[in-house]
């Protein structure tokens, strides 16, 4: 017996669902259960980063590297393939910038300098945790995006032993179905 | 107090489960990989952690 193909789908729409929130390009592919999993792993990690920090390891300063390294934050880029929080830290800074209030109570704001400061004789070294975990949760969603894109790496080598076992199996039915009826969808 | 260490297990299980996942399709595929990777990880940090504190002379 065949089990089904993978059904990517639209490939584009399901990294940017994937990237916006991880594991909902492959709801949207109906990989449910790799949804499941990539959720729970990396809004997990990422929920448990935000909470160890007190919410304030994630946040976009608009800074000029070169000119105030600083207050640049590099850390960001690891995180911003967490794609809603990257989005609502961006519109928080950019309302900084034009000297509006922060919304949904300042989550993911700026947090000024004192509440920086102050972050790591109150907590110590689970700041660096909480960077750590937030920083992971956003390159491991690099892979659920590619995985959502364009399938799992070793694919192939799947589809290929499947093929001969079915092929072991029953020698007759070679010519008719060479991948046992297995294909990605989407590849060429 | 809460040893710092036990933090590294979410990391690792997290790492290792999403990793596995985007390489393969078939769950025992999956559960395989992770399961030989996070053993890897773990194994890989505790002996570090074993030559850092044979080599630390504080000790």
């Amino acid at each position: 017996m065949s089990r089904p193909p993978v059904p990517l789908k639209n490939p584009a729409k399901a990294a940017l669902l994937a990237w916006l929130v991880p594991g909902l390009g492959h709801f949207y592919q109906g990989r449910t259960g790799k949804g499941i999993l990539y959720a729970v792993c990396i809004i997990g990690l990422y929920t448990l980063g935000l909470v160890l920090g007190e919410g304030k390891v994630v946040f976009w300063t608009w800074t000029n590297p070169l000119a105030d390294s600083e207050r640049f934050r590099l850390s960001f880029l690891s995180q911003a393939p967490v794609g809603l929080p990257a989005i609502l830290a961006v519109v928080q800074s950019i309302l900084k910038w034009y000297g509006e209030q922060p919304i949904f109570w300042g989550f993911l704001a700026e947090p000024s300098q004192i509440a920086i400061n102050g972050l790591q004789p109150k907590l110590g070294k689970i700041v660096e945790i909480a960077w750590v975990y937030t920083a992971v949760a956003g390159l491991l969603n690099v892979l659920a995006i590619y995985d959502a894109y364009d399938g799992p790496a070793h694919i192939d080598d799947e589809l290929e032993e499947e093929s001969e076992s079915a092929t072991a199996a029953s020698p007759a039915s070679e010519k008719n179905a060479p991948l046992g009826g297995v294909k990605v969808e989407g590849r060429a | 107090m809460t040893n710092i260490f036990w933090f590294v297990l979410p990391l690792a299980v997290s790492i290792s489960l999403v990793y596995a996942a985007s390489r393969h399709e078939s769950w025992p595929r999956i559960w395989g990989h992770a399961i030989r990777l996070c053993l890897t990880i773990l194994g890989v940090l505790l002996l570090s952690t074993l030559v850092l504190l044979l080599i630390n002379t504080q000790i």
